[in-house]
């Protein structure tokens, strides 16, 4: 008997789109969601960025206070991190990754759009501190004892403990349905390796946060009690340990800094091909490499912890270190795709290479700090605070940018307009490395981070005035963006059910997909599957039969006939 | 079905995804994956009483003045937490069977050896004598056992819901996954009991 | 007035606003008819669903009955108890809902009754 299809309500039904998005478990408006969501919290910590490097551009306070100016970087560091470029990965990654496993949707649904609501509530419950008496002040690190009740009082740390918490809890259950979703329902030929690469780091991601984020929850719980309960974990004074928090905090942050990383190689991954009329370089070196890369994470936590004397220096240093080869391993197979290809510098792909160029110049600066004499000189300044810059902005939100450039056709039906993106990108790249390049400088002349103000200094106060021009062109850079993204809403070119040539199954359903995305799925033999349907061995395509009978022996025999692997 | 009749399948537009689950079904994989989360959740509070244990100078124990760990105590609750794995683990070979009836009774046993369990945890909490605000170690002994109580309890929200539909005659043989869920997550809660009875009362 | 007194009227008010608009915006119907979707054979979708959003303003809820907790207090009892009254009534909710789609999906091949 044919199996009962659940739909809302028989016959047509009018229902207003407030109530339609309200109430969606649809991966597609979910992944929407996310992404709007995300970038609402990019603006606002961005504006709250500006308004850090306004204050530091000349020596003097000028116009904040120290308190503000605490606050300023501890929002704006824990927004971006948990509130824009870890949901805005997962977005992409709910709206994208059903589509290119064949599926008509994530394996919990319901439990998918929960996941979502927890961001804008949970955010702004962080963000409520500001209407109470202060927001948390004490840097996205929460180090006890200053996150104590003694030092830290009013609720805004409190506030940032609960939110955190909730919105951690989120990505848990996200990550849940991720990993579900890609072990039980990839389409019919689809085996583990035939997955795009973008599927394999999100699966990846998924597992460092299901498996990260609940050790940070428990070290948000316990700061709680101490403050609240009277408890003694963290604080000295009562018999409480505080490089305990840094333990905790850091075992979760280093997996952290790889779940922000991951998903944007996935999409420099998927790019790079796309507009290099190239297979991907490597294509089993790189899912190794991110699954090395992830492995390797859980081992390196206290290099944020050198100089804290309780660390044993050999170890985390060789591990830390270590992580540069599967990451070098990448760049080398991302550059060997590009090689001899026919590059297409669309602006998706300028941010590609963009990303590959400025993540490059991050993960030096990451293996100098590896080294703990560099370290010891260089903890805590400026230096650290160019490193982290480079990796999460010019590496996960170019990421993000190229993501948006090269998905917004498929999820709107219309291509953001080339020319503003270009204008978009140069803006934004230059601006960029304004902002973040002298702080390699800064910190290497010894400019601690996290100070309101700094002593007149010539060098210094060249350098944080060419930085903070940087800051401002970033923000300016997001004009163009914005215009592009709304006058392409209103009369955009329409984009078709696949504008780049693309290789993998989302561009094999229309732009939009319709609600179950697919009407039927191209024969999957390979991690490309929409080009041999298009491309053939060297000649057009005739029916799906024919190709298969060529393919077969260019595949290894078991592959073709083996659906999903079953997890037991 | 060969490559060629598959292909004809989806040629012909039919769809051939869920058609046959292999392996484990979704929402077992689900169950699977979250107790693995709460498996870290459980690390990172084992971290903080090892790391309090190990830095804490002095006598590590219930501060002065209250009463030693009642260790015969809560050998009969672990006792308890054990027998109620059987008792679940009885219900699900039950229903794999289709012995609806034996479901039913083997889930009530284990519910009530659950709240059993949680009511003989509130007695201790009550002749302890000191509390979460009593110097580290009463600050990780009852953040420790206190969560681990805390999904007892989940678990015991879940085996009423499972009674409830198995009341209701929605369990066969064929069709049972909430039952299984709810069981491996009764396990892991008996699991961790294991390791928070051996670390705080064995280990001491 | 104190500054939480007014934060808490603050943010009471700026719920009832949204709420309002959401209601004035919802109850003006549709910019037209909408079909009911008709997936391939094999494939099925849930329906639409207001329990995450009322399971996420439930656990948030809760949430700032802890932050906003008062002296000698375990939480806030204010935010608490609606917090958890929402949760647990959502989840009552929930579990129903599973079991509708369960029974109606009794016949397929391959429904596993579980809740999601």
């Amino acid at each position: 008997m044919a199996t009962t299809t659940l739909e809302p309500r028989a016959g047509t039904f009018s229902r207003s789109w407030v109530i339609d998005w309200l109430t969606t478990v649809d991966h597609k408006k979910i992944g929407i969601l996310y992404i709007v969501n995300s970038f609402l919290f990019f603006f606002a910590a961005g504006i709250l960025a500006l308004f850090i490097r306004s204050e530091l551009a000349v020596p003097g306070l000028q116009f904040l206070d120290q308190d503000t100016y605490n606050q300023a970087f501890t929002m704006h560091g824990t927004i971006m991190i948990f509130l824009f470029v870890v949901p805005v990965l997962a977005g992409f990654g709910n709206y994208i990754v059903p589509l290119q496993l064949g599926a008509p949707d994530m394996a919990f649904p319901r439990i998918n759009a929960l996941s979502f609501w927890f961001l804008p509530l949970g955010g702004l419950l962080i963000f409520s501190g500001y209407l109470f008496g202060g927001a948390a002040a004490e840097g996205w690190t929460g180090y006890a004892p200053l996150t104590d009740d003694t030092y830290a009082q009013g609720v805004g740390t409190d506030l940032w403990i609960i939110g955190l918490t909730l919105v951690g809890t989120a990505s848990i259950l996200g990550s849940i349905n991720f990993i579900a979703t890609i072990f039980k329902m990839r389409a019919p030929g689809m085996t583990l390796f035939r997955m795009p690469i973008f599927v394999w780091t999100i699966l990846v991601t998924a597992t460092l946060i299901m498996l990260a984020t609940p050790v940070l929850t428990a070290g948000l719980i316990a700061l709680f009690i101490d403050r609240n309960y009277g408890g003694s974990f963290f604080d000295p004074s009562v018999g409480g340990n505080p490089v305990l928090w840094q333990h905790i905090f850091w075992f979760f942050g280093h997996p952290e800094v790889y779940i922000v990383i991951l998903p944007a190689m996935g999409v420099v991954s998927e790019i790079l091909p796309v507009f290099s009329r190239k297979p991907l370089f490597g294509y089993k070196a790189f899912v190794f490499a991110t699954i090395g890369i992830g492995l390797l994470s859980w081992t390196v936590w206290a290099h944020h912890m050198f100089t804290t004397g309780a660390v044993f220096l050999p170890f985390f240093s060789f591990m830390t270190a270590l992580i540069a080869i599967p990451t070098g391993i990448k760049m080398f197979n991302w550059l060997a795709t590009m090689w001899r290809g026919k590059l297409m510098f669309t602006t998706a792909m300028l941010f590609a290479v963009g990303f590959i160029s400025m993540f490059l110049i991050g993960g030096i600066s990451g293996v100098m700090l590896a080294s703990p004499p560099i370290d010891f000189h260089v903890q805590d300044t400026y230096f650290v605070v160019a490193h982290l810059h480079y990796v999460f902005f010019g590496g996960s939100v170019f990421g993000v940018f190229a993501a948006t450039y090269y998905w917004f056709p498929k999820m709107f039906g219309r291509k953001l307009n080339e020319p503003l993106g270009k204008v978009h990108f140069w803006l934004h790249f230059i601006g960029f490395n304004l902002a973040f390049f002298p702080m390699h400088q800064l910190g290497l002349s010894g400019m601690p981070r996290r100070i309101s103000d700094y002593a007149a200094n010539p060098e210094w106060t060249i350098l944080n005035l060419v930085s903070t021009v940087g800051a401002f062109m970033i923000a300016v850079s997001v004009i163009p963006f914005l215009i592009n993204v709304i006058a392409t809403f209103i009369n955009g070119e329409p984009a078709g059910d696949d504008p780049w040539e693309g290789n993998t199954l989302e561009w094999a359903t229309t732009s939009p997909p319709p609600p179950y995305n697919f009407d039927r799925l191209p024969p999957i033999h390979s991690e490309r599957p929409l080009f041999f349907l298009t491309h053939g061995h060297g000649h057009a395509a005739e029916r799906p039969e024919d190709l298969e009978e060529e393919q077969v022996h260019d595949e290894r025999p078991a592959d073709v006939e083996r659906r999903e692997d079953p997890l037991v | 079905m060969t490559t060629h009749a598959e292909a004809t399948a989806r040629e012909e537009g039919k769809f051939t995804p869920q058609d046959h689950q292999s392996g484990m079904p979704t929402a077992l994989v689900g169950m699977l994956l979250f107790i693995a989360s709460e498996v870290m959740f459980f690390g990172g509070l084992f971290a903080t009483y090892f790391n309090a244990r190990a830095t804490t100078s002095g006598a590590w124990g219930p501060p002065e003045g209250a009463h030693e760990l009642d260790i015969a105590l809560a050998g009969v609750l672990t006792a308890i937490l054990v027998a109620s794995s059987f008792t679940m683990q009885f219900g699900v070979w039950a229903i794999r069977r289709g012995d609806t009836g034996k479901l039913k009774l083997w889930t009530a046993i284990t519910l009530g050896l659950g709240v059993l369990f949680l009511a003989g945890q509130l007695y201790d909490y009550s002749q302890l004598g000191f509390g979460v605000g009593d110097g580290v170690f009463g600050t990780v002994f009852y953040t420790l056992t206190g969560f681990h109580g805390a999904h007892v309890f989940g678990g015991a929200v879940g085996l009423t819901i499972v009674l409830a539909r198995a009341m209701r005659g929605q369990f066969s043989a064929r069709n049972h996954v909430a039952v299984e869920a709810v069981s491996m997550y009764w396990h892991f809660v008996d699991v961790v009991w294991i390791a928070v009875f051996s670390t705080i009362y064995l280990l001491g | 007035m104190s500054d939480t007194a007014f934060g808490f009227l603050l943010i009471g008010v700026a719920m009832l606003v949204v709420l309002g608009v959401i209601f004035a915006v919802a109850s003006r119907g549709s910019r037209g008819e909408v079909a009911p979707v008709h997936p391939p054979r094999g494939v099925h979708l849930p329906p639409p669903s207001f329990l995450p959003v009322v399971m996420s303003v439930g656990g948030v809820l809760l949430g700032a009955g802890l932050a906003f907790r008062g002296d000698g207090e375990v939480a806030n009892p204010f935010l608490a108890v609606p917090g958890l009254i929402v949760l647990v009534l959502g989840i009552f909710a929930w579990v129903r809902a599973a079991n509708h789609e369960w029974r109606e999906t009794e016949h397929g091949p391959h429904d596993d009754g579980a809740a999601h």
